[in-house]
């Protein structure tokens, strides 16, 4: 869209005005500051992209919006209405969020979803009719293909996501947030996407797009605001933006490039070969040796995780394989790959790697309880000897081996969840993201351990989101992008201009 | 091989191990409800505190505790089990029907009723595993069917007489004590020690906590959960030679509606329907306690209408107890999870 097509448009004359003005929002969660004195416009007419690496705070700035959250200081204004910390508020003002997953309520018909809680009435009697009529007016601008009847749930994601967006019509919504609308769309259904949101951006509604990958972002977006480690690092029209500009503004820091000896590499451990799983991965090869540390980068949704979780066997893949010393390992199998001898730090450990309700030294045992049994019997003693010494070894902070892993701190479970797999000296070491939510010192005792596991010889898969993490840590970086692996990066080529770009585009 | 039980963290040192201080807190509260329960009950009627009574109390509590002791370990690992009192009569009609009309000697009846047991269990563990169905409505459905074949073998009416074997071990004694409650003992003995002291009641408390984590450890958690109904099925049919021996028949039209009854007693006794919590001896005075209600119910000639009433009001109390006590605990963990959780993400999404 031109300048000149909006300065035609009837709503305003010259620059477009900004219908939604946050002002000095600053957001603080324990420990860390999510959003620092950030300043965002939205204006009418135009379609906004946020951009951010994970973790810049965009999140929190849409979710604070949306009203979920209340900001500790500064003030979102729509149209000069102040937008309180509550979702109903948010809606009352004309801010409608589209979130990354349909929020719809499968049973309900499409009509009902769209007037989801105003369903209109008369004397507390639905009328369906009205009903009817309402949705279809909002669902002729942008879906005429569905049929108001059809059960939501029946649909696929992408005609969910315009319920969602008829939904936010209806409601005379002004400001559109869609936080990363494409991400479950096939090109096709992007392209529908795309021109509806440029038919209701030229009908005067704003829009905030927030997407990772670039090419979108210049296909749709009319202006660009980057978010960095919660600050704003700037908002500008797209005409004066190219891909290496913005990435630049996305990455910006300077990363210290600590030279770390190149350590001796051994043999192939871990060795994939063509893994593929239907609309997840596609041809995944690689191999990671003896001592080498392997940094895995890529974008939330790039299907990092999801690797990991083939080749510890937790999900089926359709073809290929996965090699620990030139033996394949039986897919779709974890206690196989523990025998085979990789071990898995997942990126949730509380929800994949920890039983909440048992001790720490359980917790520990875990994965040991084949060598820490006779007959089926538990070797209590033997049991309290590895626990006590992997829990010494790895300085866990708790009062006693006895005490409930849930009631330690982030970066002690996290050593619990290490202390499992160094307890059982695993060939291969998967780490997603294990610093993930741990305080800064547990942090660097972490990485100071994935050094040293690695020059005693283990081969480590190291999964991080954390760009100086991965460039300090590892020998090389494979990048993932869209369930492929768009990148192998020696540790000379490996930037974080170039594994940004890799992630990104390409 | 070293010693497979250690002698040293045995008593006090083993309740530290297992039962963190709230748990120990709850089967101190049930212990102190039961007493206290008990001295009023003292002063109320001159019957309560005879052997007799206290004997048939506890002898009526047996049925429930063994077919309870197989519930626990489903519940432990987040399931129920609907169909143990149908498997109890199927188990109570063959073990006398397989003599009285097929002319087995008892031995072989008895094997085939723990078997048939066993295969309830196996058919619910494999349903709810590889089937995926709900445990509720597998063992909804398997409860319906089961007691279906027990009437259809039974011809809707009790079996008598029953062999000599179910007579003598009614009114067989040791050391005093009536044998079948020396056995319901025996029997939740060896289950606590399974589960406290072997792979695989660790592996029913890790699925029951978090089957997502306890697969990733390397724990097969569908053969857990098979296992654990199995455990179910056998013990209800234990409980069904019990009732045969109690009733001195093949009781087909017994234990109706005992399925709850069980569940609220291992609730009571502080097992989480949540799976991953809980232990025998709480579970035990669990079932104590049930029984004294309804002891109480008849002693004190509250109208037997009423009885149910009663029995309800104590769950509910039990139940809202336990939530009490699980906030209480939680409130506790989660302020210190997300002073952790916030602490480096600042993108909670």
């Amino acid at each position: 869209m031109s300048v000149a097509d909006r300065a035609a448009s009837p709503l305003h004359d010259e620059a477009p005005r900004a219908v939604l003005v946050a002002r000095g929002i600053t957001k603080s969660f324990p420990g860390v500051l999510a959003l620092d004195n950030v300043d965002f416009d939205v204006r009418s007419g135009e379609v906004t992209a946020l951009l951010g690496e994970n973790g810049a705070g965009k999140s929190t700035l849409i979710k604070m919006m949306a009203g979920f959250y209340a900001p500790d200081s500064g003030e979102i204004t729509v149209d000069g209405a102040v937008l309180h910390a509550d979702p109903s508020s948010a809606h009352h003002i004309g801010v409608a969020t589209i979130h990354q997953d349909a929020h719809l309520v499968p049973a309900m018909s499409v009509a009902e979803n769209i007037m989801l809680g105003r369903w209109p009435t008369r004397y507390g009697w639905l009328q369906m009719k009205r009903q009817r009529e309402k949705a279809a007016a909002a669902l002729a601008r942008v879906a005429p293909h569905l049929n108001p009847s059809t059960p939501a749930g029946r649909l696929s994601s992408a005609d969910q996501q315009l319920v969602e967006i008829a939904r936010a019509i209806s409601e005379d919504s002004r400001v559109l947030i869609m936080d990363e609308p494409t991400t479950s769309l096939s090109p096709p259904e992007i392209d529908r996407l795309f021109a509806v949101v440029e038919d209701l951006k030229s009908k005067g509604l704003s829009i905030v797009f927030v997407s990772h990958w670039l090419d979108e972002v210049f296909r749709i977006a009319d202006r660009v605001t980057v978010l960095r480690d919660g600050r704003l690092v700037g908002s500008r029209p797209i005409s004066e933006l190219d891909h290496d500009k913005v990435i630049r503004m996305m990455v910006g820091r300077e990363v210290r490039d600590t030279v770390i000896s190149k350590r001796p590499v051994g043999d192939v451990v871990l060795r994939v070969s063509n893994l593929s799983r239907e609309n997840v991965l596609s041809n995944i090869s690689f191999e990671v040796r003896a001592g080498e540390i392997v940094g895995m980068s890529g974008l939330v949704g790039a299907g990092r995780s999801e690797l990991a979780s083939c080749i510890f066997g937790i999900d089926p893949y359709d073809s290929g394989s996965v090699e620990i010393g030139g033996e394949a390992i039986r897919p779709n199998d974890p206690k196989a790959a523990i025998e085979a001898g990789i071990g898995l730090v997942p990126e949730d450990r509380r929800r994949q790697a920890l039983v909440g309700l048992m001790s720490v030294k359980s917790n520990v045992t875990l994965s040991l309880l084949d060598r820490i049994s006779n007959f089926g019997f538990l070797n209590m003693a033997r049991e309290r000897e590895i626990a006590d010494r992997e829990i010494k070894a790895l300085a866990v902070k708790t009062p006693s081996s006895n005490t409930r892993v849930s009631t330690l701190s982030g970066g002690n479970q996290q050593k619990v969840v290490l202390a499992r797999w160094l307890a059982r000296k695993p060939k291969l070491l998967i780490l997603d993201e294990p610093t993930k939510g741990i305080d800064v010192g547990a942090k660097s005792e972490i990485s100071e351990l994935i050094l040293r596991l690695a020059e005693g010889g283990m081969a480590i898969l190291l999964i991080s989101s954390e760009l100086p993490e991965i460039l300090t840590l590892t020998d090389r970086v494979l990048v993932m992008r869209s369930g492929r692996i768009s990148a192998s990066l020696t540790r000379e080529e490996a930037t974080s201009e170039t594994i940004m770009s890799f992630a990104t585009t390409g | 091989m070293t010693d497979l039980v250690p002698r040293q963290s045995g008593g006090l040192s083993a309740l530290r191990g297992r039962l963190s201080f709230i748990d120990l807190v709850q089967s101190l509260g049930l212990m102190a409800v039961i007493l206290l329960g008990s001295l009023v009950m003292t002063t109320l009627s001159p019957v309560f505190a005879t052997v007799r009574n206290i004997e048939n109390v506890l002898q009526s509590a047996t049925i429930i505790a063994v077919v309870a002791i197989g519930q626990t370990f489903v519940i432990l690992v987040s399931g129920i089990d609907l169909s143990v009192a149908s498997v109890l009569v199927l188990s109570s009609v063959l073990s006398v029907g397989l003599v009285q009309f097929q002319g087995f000697p008892p031995e072989v009846a008895i094997v085939a009723a723990l078997v048939a047991g066993l295969g309830v269990g196996m058919i619910n563990g494999l349903a709810v595993t590889k089937l995926r169905i709900p445990p509720l409505i597998a063992t909804l459905a398997t409860m319906t069917i089961a007691r279906g074949f027990a009437y259809i073998y039974s011809g809707g009416t009790n079996i008598a007489p029953v062999p000599k074997i179910f007579v003598e071990l009614q009114a067989s004694r040791i050391f005093g004590i009536p044998g079948v409650i020396v056995l319901t003992l025996v029997l939740a003995g060896i289950a606590q020690i399974v589960l406290s002291r072997t792979r695989f009641g660790r592996s029913v408390y890790a699925t029951g906590g978090n089957p997502l984590a306890a697969r990733l450890a390397g724990i097969k958690t569908e053969r857990v959960i098979i296992v654990a109904f199995m455990i179910s099925g056998l013990m209800s049919a234990v409980a069904g030679l019990l009732i045969t021996a109690r009733f001195e028949a093949g009781a087909a039209t017994a234990a109706q509606g005992m399925e709850l009854a069980v569940i609220a007693a291992v609730v009571i006794g502080g097992v989480s329907l949540f799976g991953g919590e809980g232990n025998m001896g709480s579970m035990l005075l669990g079932v104590l306690l049930l029984g004294l209600v309804q002891n109480a119910v008849n002693l004190l000639n509250v109208p037997p209408n009423w009885d149910s009433v009663v029995s309800g009001l104590v769950i509910a109390a039990a139940a809202a107890l336990d939530v009490y006590r699980r906030n209480y605990l939680e409130a506790g963990m989660r302020k210190k999870v997300i002073a952790t959780k916030a602490g480096k993400q600042p993108k909670p999404s």
